[in-house]
């Protein structure tokens, strides 16, 4: 199974003949170009063209992260999967607006679901939940009946507000307390680790979707126009409460990440880059946790189940199998 | 669509193959474990000098004692027996039709077996129907829905099929 890599430190990363060479004051690491899935971009690290023209060759997409917004953009080369008939069926189902509304409500009832296996977990366990269970279920019954994206959009906020209330009780430690969702920049520590792990996940969904022959710019639940990249933020939707919320819990509650990993900087609170480090490593365990699937024999990785998913959705829009979100069991 | 010798050997081992690949939905290609990338493989980059070529898949020339031209191809198993002898099959014709008449071997060193591969008028009559069958799958709107074969296990569209 191919890899990502990670690169924290500053430094030149070039190409070597065939393989990728990281040089920096710590000496040199080659890299065999071959074992590489994505390469995620946190410190200053110089790059050239040619280097870019051997990722683009090997299929390899390049994330690049800065310290005050997290993620910045990313270098996607030009499609290896091209199928126009898969294209055109996708832009179909974006322009049939019942077609697109009932894959962007899709989207949201598995998002929500798999934000109350979530609440559930913690419920069994240490907090008592049952009453928050209970209303976002009734706020869920009502999504099927909402004629416009932007309604389920904003049941689907509702829900979210009333859930980031539940971390309260989840997380044991008063210095990660949630008040509201703070966003550019983020006002507090909990929304710093919301924000730091949802941009993770965005661009660990879009490497995915990079190996299918889904087009990323056309998304059915976040807005295609003024957006590179929409269709990540769909699917990712669905894994956020499993992925990053769970390692956000983790972190905080096993305090692998404490008060001391925060900067205050301009107006926002920032995660320093040693406790990026040491979230991005929980965050990518889970990505390798692997889990029985039900339908393939073998058990497969979280970071596969991103994209099993993405070939749900391409089969939803040429095959007429109708799309059913993962939820987790658990 | 032009029907290859590709498109001859996807349709003896999955008939959902030939439609997908038709759209140019090609299966997982960093999968290791699958046989359709050594397949593919195998039979993509020149191994001997003389040899000839249909698209991405090349044979090697064997010239008989009495002039007459035979192809061969070797194989590391005969798991995908069939399907390989109809694309044998398949080049046959085609070098038929061009006015040439070969014969094919199959090689499986590993086994220490040889095939020889003729063109009759049944096997010419057999590989038209495939033909027609394949257009007729090509033309339609959707695939063949996934059924579980023998060849699944080892197929780049299993996490496709059975996501
Ligand atoms: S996984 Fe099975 S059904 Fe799917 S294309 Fe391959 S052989 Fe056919």
């Amino acid at each position: 199974m191919k890899k990502d890599i990670y690169i924290f430190n500053g430094g030149k990363l070039v190409r070597k003949d065939n393989t990728l060479l990281f040089e920096s004051v710590e000496g040199k690491k080659y890299i065999p170009v071959n074992n590489v899935e994505s390469i995620y971009i946190f410190g200053e690290v110089d790059i050239n063209k040619s280097l870019l023209e051997f990722l683009c060759t090997n299929e390899i997409v390049l994330h690049f992260y800065n310290y005050y917004e997290y993620y910045i953009g990313s270098f996607y080369p030009r499609e290896c999967l091209n199928s126009g008939f898969v294209t055109l069926r996708q832009s179909e189902f974006y322009i049939d607006y019942n077609k697109r509304l009932f894959i962007a409500k899709q989207f949201i009832d598995g998002s929500v679901k798999n934000i109350i296996q979530v609440l559930r977990y913690y419920n069994s366990r240490s907090a008592d939940l049952s009453q928050e269970i209970e209303e976002i279920l009734q706020m869920l019954d009502s999504l099927s009946s909402q004629e416009t994206i932007e309604q389920a959009m904003a049941i689907e906020g509702n829900i979210r507000e009333k859930y980031y209330k539940c971390f309260n009780k989840i997380i044991n430690d008063k210095a990660f307390t949630f008040t509201s969702r703070t966003k550019r920049p983020p006002k507090d520590k909990i929304n710093s680790l919301i924000s730091f792990g949802n941009s993770m996940l965005y661009t660990i969904v879009l490497s995915q979707i990079y190996q299918t022959n889904l087009d990323p710019r056309i998304g059915y639940l976040h807005t295609t126009n003024n957006r590179r990249f929409s269709l990540n933020l769909d699917l990712a939707e669905i894994f956020k409460p499993i992925i990053v919320d769970r390692t956000i819990f983790s972190v905080i509650n096993k305090k692998i990440i404490t008060a001391k990993d925060f900067n205050k900087d301009l107006g926002g609170i920032i995660l320093k880059d040693e406790g990026r480090m040491k979230f991005v490593k929980e965050f990518n365990d889970k990505l390798e946790t692997t889990i029985k699937h039900p339908s393939l024999e073998n058990k497969v990785s979280y970071k596969r189940l991103i994209r099993l998913e993405a070939y749900k959705l391409q089969k939803h829009i040429t095959e007429g199998e109708v799309y059913e979100p993962f939820i987790a069991r658990w | 669509m032009e029907v290859n010798g590709t498109l001859i050997w996807y349709y003896n081992i999955c008939k959902r193959e030939v439609w997908l690949m038709s759209r140019n939905i090609v299966p997982d290609q960093h999968n290791e474990n699958i046989d359709l990338g050594k397949f593919l493989h195998e039979n993509s980059f020149s191994r001997k000098k003389k040899e000839i070529s249909f698209g991405s898949v090349k044979f090697d020339v064997i010239l008989d004692t009495k002039d007459k031209l035979v192809i061969g191809e070797t194989k590391k198993s005969s798991k995908y027996e069939a399907a390989s002898k109809w694309q044998m099959m398949f080049y046959l014709k085609t070098l038929k039709d061009a006015g040439i008449n070969a014969e094919g071997v199959m090689l499986y060193p590993e086994e220490k077996r040889r095939d020889e591969v003729l063109l009759d008028d049944t096997s010419i009559q057999t590989l038209n129907n495939m033909i027609l069958d394949i257009n007729s799958i090509i033309e339609k709107e959707e695939p063949p829905k996934a059924e579980k074969c023998k060849y699944c296990k080892n197929c780049g569209y299993l996490e496709y099929c059975y996501a």
